[in-house]
């Protein structure tokens, strides 16, 4: 009975303890990001920006492109399989581009950048921390949240809205390879359903309000992981791991409430 | 040039978890000198630098550094003062993006708008100390782990700082790496005047440069004084370090249970302190 009492107790304590590690990390990640945030960036933080858009955002397009192919391709291919039956395929134009603007571009590329951009950023970060280059930038009067995680930060925040662009796009256009071109939808019906039913604000516009809130969250996570890890080569791996999967579920997580915010009507 | 000591530790007390790493720790480090903080391995030398440089704060005490107590300052009051500072690391920690006269250049773009020529000019001088001008074009990667820590001095002196911290300088090297560190620092504090803080338990090398030495141990200053007094100290704890006696009040062995009953699997396993 004793000891039945005291193994809930622990298992409490541990509960708690959890808990109060968890604000604790969230609170170190707030501060984080607002110092990292905050301020004007000087001329030298514009050139560092610009080399991290080239890393973060330039080197992720193929991906990025390429997947949104595949992804148009096959939503046109399973949209007209069902549309067909019911004699809708003119709307397969007007799903497709619905299905990219809204849900699957923010969605899909926001994942894809977790796996491709956010991974290397820990642990990019995570070995300047290992190899002392923090520290030493620190000792050398420079500080390492302005140098080294802004123009990371921003980097992502800028580049991730404007892969889903690319994305959305050649998705609609892998949609018209398969649609128009391989099974016969007529392409002015394609074209025109698309042009009729899809918004700017609605659809386009609330499709990138997700993709920058998921940018900030993916790039947050990704360089305050790096930032705060344990400098051994264990702890480099884990961070980086936990970068792709906080990432996934905080992205997946965050569509839901945003998509019921937007178009739930609440 | 003022006869006030530059760094001034008081009471110092500091942990990390439940392992206390110091407790009451006092020391004064005079200005234009070379000061030698010595002890075992994991005594807690290189918190101590990074307690003096700001990155870690302490439980209680204080660290005056030229009259300001770093661990009150604004964060920019912060990165203001260790302009004032270099530090040489034990990895050498270069930015490994920048090749050898980039790293060098570093500070000098950061901290001051010197036309290009003349950073060019300051960080061949400043290579050319450490010998190593022709080596400008490598990368960190490229470099032997004693032209890192070379190149690396070089970064620690590119802005002239008033106080230099080496975190064990001569750990790792080979004996000729080890005699041109030994030569560089005695002549780098000659120099420039600097105020120097040797972090080390490398006893022949530091005393030949050390004009004063703190020895630490068990989170205390245990003994301090010229290296001659030193020498000369009766203290077992002191006089098994500075002699590097294997055994004494430093065990050999780490606190285990008997050692036959041990053998004879007779000691629980989870055993450690006895």
């Amino acid at each position: 009975m004793q000891s039945k009492f005291s193994n809930s107790a622990a298992r409490i304590t541990r509960l708690g303890r959890r808990g109060c590690d968890l604000m604790e990390a969230l609170g170190r990640a707030g501060v984080f990001l607002f110092q990292s945030a905050i301020g004007l960036p000087s001329r030298e933080g514009w050139r560092l920006w610009l080399h991290q858009m080239h890393f973060v955002g330039v080197l992720s397009i193929a991906i990025v492109l390429v997947s949104g192919l595949f992804i148009g391709m096959v939503l046109a291919l399973q949209g007209y399989t069902i549309l067909v039956d019911f004699g809708a395929e003119q709307a397969l134009g007007q799903m497709v581009a619905l299905s990219l603007l809204r849900e699957l571009a923010p969605v899909v590329a926001a994942l894809l950048f977790a796996g491709r951009a956010g991974s290397a950023l820990t642990a990019e970060i995570g070995l300047m921390k290992a190899t002392e280059q923090l520290t030493s930038m620190e000792m050398i009067g420079v500080d390492p949240l302005r140098r080294v995680v802004a123009p990371r930060l921003w980097a992502g925040f800028v580049s991730l809205p404007i892969l889903t662009v690319g994305f959305s796009v050649v998705g609609i256009w892998g949609g018209y390879l398969v649609g128009v071109e391989w099974l016969g939808v007529f392409e002015g019906s394609y074209w025109s359903n698309m042009q009729a039913n899809v918004t700017f604000i609605n659809d386009i516009g609330n499709g990138m309000i997700k993709s920058a809130v998921f940018a900030l969250v993916v790039t947050w996570i990704a360089v305050f992981q790096g930032y705060d890890l344990v400098p051994t080569s264990e702890g480099i791996s884990r961070a980086t791991t936990r970068t792709v999967v906080y990432s996934s579920l905080a992205v997946l997580g965050l569509d839901f409430v945003l998509t019921a915010i937007m178009f739930g009507g609440l | 040039m003022t006869d006030a000591p530059f760094i001034e530790i008081e009471d110092l007390y500091f942990s990390r978890g439940d392992h206390e790493i110091f407790r009451g720790v006092n020391m004064t480090i005079p200005r234009g000198k070379v000061t030698a903080i010595m002890g075992p391995s994991g005594t807690g030398k290189t918190t101590l630098l990074k307690l003096i440089g700001g990155q870690l704060t302490p439980e209680s005490g204080r660290i005056l550094i030229d009259g300001q107590d770093v661990h009150k300052l604004s964060r920019k009051a912060l990165f203001t003062l260790r302009k004032r500072m270099g530090m040489l690391f034990q990895s050498g920690a270069l930015f490994s993006d920048l090749d050898v006269f980039e790293n060098v250049a570093f500070p000098l773009r950061v901290h001051t708008d010197l036309p290009d020529t003349m950073v060019r000019d300051l960080v061949l001088l400043k290579l050319q100390a450490v010998g190593l001008r022709g080596a400008r074009h490598l990368t960190p990667a490229e470099l032997s782990g004693g032209m890192a820590r070379r190149v690396a001095l070089a970064r620690a002196v590119a802005l002239d700082p008033e106080l230099i911290l080496y975190d064990e300088p001569f750990v790792g090297q080979d004996p000729i790496s080890m005699g041109v560190l030994v030569q560089l620092i005695k002549r780098l504090n000659q120099a420039l005047q600097l105020t120097s803080v040797v972090v080390s338990h490398d006893i022949k090398e530091t005393l030949s440069i050390a004009d004063y030495l703190y020895l630490i141990a068990d989170g205390q200053v245990v003994a301090h004084g010229t290296p001659q007094t030193l020498d000369a100290n009766q203290d077992p704890r002191v006089s098994q370090f500075i002699h590097g006696e294997p055994d004494g009040p430093v065990p050999f062995h780490y606190p285990a249970e008997a050692f036959y009953r041990d053998i004879l699997g007779e000691a629980p396993a989870t055993q450690i302190g006895s």
